[in-house]
């Protein structure tokens, strides 16, 4: 039986439940059993194998689980003991070593992924969208029948993208790689001391949003050096490093339960 | 996929009563209601409030001029907030912002689109502008929360293209009992439509429709789901932690809290129980933990005492 937590301090968590238990009856490794929970405490934690931090306001989870004395134990479970992990939108940020456009005096981050977020990216609410978006890793990989993955409906909401990478060990499955320059840390961030050191693979982009961006743009004119990408490059919304995957948009808001069964598969491989 | 599942609130994942053209543009927008849920959504007058209310955990904050109380203490045409405020309030925050446009008041809810406003609350706190209508909210771009009293009125609001709703309770009361009335009455009238449908099918469902005066196309999917078909966040009244967990434990999704914080005596601190009460409230442990040493309530009105004109929940139909 592997326990499967999903994070309930603020948000969308019940979304996820339920998607979760749809999912779990596609997982194509039959003998692989799920149980999900609610995690709003310690002793919930210790009992996953798996959890999912999901979308609601960054903020709030943060202060909320630093309220609940979750954080070093979310901490541990996610770095030391290195379980699988998933955030979405809120949870990708809160899964980040680094966060910009942090509300004033900053805000507490497990971190697991080396990367800095750039917050509420697209502007405001009327600046959400959804859009179909191109995920290479839900394609079958054999050899023998390869087959593309159709479109995924991914619905971002005051979405944040990954604005850096903060290593130089980057992997990408598509050729804009190339394009997302790495920028090796250099900032005496407490964070940095003990940050990820495995491979950032980025799993898919949204192409071309940045030319329309303008928060993109005034962050780039703004006092710090450079915190988004170079144009074109597409913004990074899905990647995994180790243990720890992140999405920007919300899976758990649609009816498509793919990426919920693709995840359950990793977790159940590696608990094999 | 047919979207029975209780425990997901998701109006995207059952689009039967929503017309298809406009179905991304509602997953959108029901969508960061579902990412408000279990949060409190806290009243803030300037950018000072706001920064307390956002260091205490609120999810959200609603941008207004006067708090309840005192709208209802100095009287007079409540209106939309000026716009200088709620800039103030969104430059000093990073969680999203809701205004107050006055019920029926379309050119206050354009206004408060233009300035980027995440949520639009169409309130009868404020003075209600039209006697016979209220917004037409489908074709904005930004999302509408709307009070109810019951079910029929959270689906006309819904029909209307409401987003999220909440209970209206009584607003600036500090007083929780019509927010209690209000939440048991939503059940109450959810839990009528699941046994038409099940006894009588579309034939009942119809019929209920007609006394309740709402669309039967909602009606149904809301018995369908056994519960709103979008987010409903409890509001009016709500002054202490344990108020907050009363009306999550009734089947909230979330609270909004209007007068009852800046209008007691340590705000931060009380921002702080409530946020803490509304994750944790099924845990008396940690509901009493929050409840202590939070210094004085809002003083709050019995509504009771009061007279019929003087409540604000009477406003919209």
């Amino acid at each position: 039986m592997v326990t499967v937590g999903v994070l309930a301090l603020q948000g969308g968590f019940s979304e996820h439940l339920s998607s979760l238990r749809k999912a779990a009856a596609h997982v194509s490794n039959p003998s692989s059993n799920f149980d999900f929970i609610e995690v709003r405490t310690p002793e919930q934690l210790a009992r996953c194998d798996a959890l999912i931090i999901p979308g609601g306001e960054s903020t709030t989870l943060s202060l909320v689980a630093a309220q609940s004395g979750l954080l070093e134990p979310l901490r541990e479970f996610v770095k030391v003991n290195k379980k699988p992990t998933w955030g979405t939108c809120a949870g990708l940020i809160f899964l980040s070593e680094q966060a910009s456009a942090a509300k004033r005096g900053g805000q507490e981050l497990i971190g697991g992924l080396n990367v800095k977020v750039h917050r509420n990216h697209f502007g405001r609410q009327k600046e959400s969208f959804v859009t179909d978006l191109e995920l290479p890793f839900l394609s079958q990989k054999s050899d023998d029948n390869p087959t593309t993955a159709a479109p995924f409906p991914a619905v971002f909401i005051r979405a944040p993208v990954v604005d850096r990478v903060l290593t130089d060990d980057i992997a990408s499955v598509d050729d804009k790689a190339e394009n997302i320059a790495p920028e090796v840390a250099t900032q005496n961030s407490a964070n940095q001391v003990q940050a990820p050191k495995g491979k950032v693979e980025i799993l898919a982009t949204l192409p071309g949003r940045h030319a329309s961006n303008k928060a993109a743009e005034a962050s780039v004119e703004g006092a710090e050096t450079q915190t988004v990408a170079p144009k074109g490059a597409g913004d990074i919304v899905a990647l995994r490093q180790e243990n720890v995957f992140g999405t920007s948009f919300h899976p758990e808001l649609t009816d498509d339960i793919r990426i919920h069964v693709w995840w359950l598969e990793q977790i159940a491989k590696s608990y094999e | 996929m047919t979207g029975n599942d209780a425990s997901n609130a998701s109006a995207a994942s059952n689009g039967t009563a929503i017309p298809s053209s406009s179905k991304s543009d509602f997953i959108v927008k029901a969508g960061l209601a579902q990412m408000l849920k279990g949060g409190v959504i806290m009243d803030v007058t300037d950018a000072a409030q706001a920064r307390i209310a956002e260091e205490a955990g609120a999810c959200a904050v609603m941008a207004l001029e006067r708090v309840p109380a005192d709208i209802r203490a100095e009287g007079g045409v409540a209106r939309m907030s000026d716009p200088g405020k709620i800039k103030e309030i969104q430059e000093a925050v990073t969680i999203p912002v809701m205004a107050k446009a006055r019920i029926g008041h379309f050119v206050e809810c354009q206004i408060l689109e233009a300035l980027g406003v995440d949520y639009i609350d169409e309130s009868e706190v404020l003075t209600p502008a039209d006697d016979t209508f209220h917004v037409e909210k489908s074709p904005f771009k930004v999302p509408f929360v709307c009070g109810c009293r019951n079910l029929p009125e959270a689906l006309r609001r819904i029909a209307e293209g409401a987003a999220m709703i909440r209970t209206k309770g009584e607003a600036g009361t500090g007083d929780v009992v019509e927010a209690v009335k209000h939440m048991r009455t939503v059940n109450r009238d959810i839990a009528r439509a699941k046994s038409a449908l099940q006894e009588g099918g579309d034939l009942a469902i119809r019929a209920l429709a007609r006394e309740f005066e709402c669309d039967a196309a909602l009606l149904k999917q809301t018995a369908e789901l056994g519960r709103l078909p979008v987010v409903n966040f409890a509001a009016g009244g709500v002054a202490t932690p344990a108020d907050a967990a009363l009306m999550m434990q009734l089947g909230c999704d979330g609270v909004f809290v209007g007068s009852g914080i800046f209008k007691s005596g340590d705000a931060a601190k009380r921002a702080k129980a409530i946020v803490r009460a509304t994750t944790h409230f099924r845990d008396p442990k940690v509901l009493a933990e929050c409840s202590e040493g939070l210094g004085e309530a809002m003083v709050g009105i019995s509504v009771n005492s009061m007279k019929p004109e003087q409540k604000m929940a009477g406003r919209g139909w």
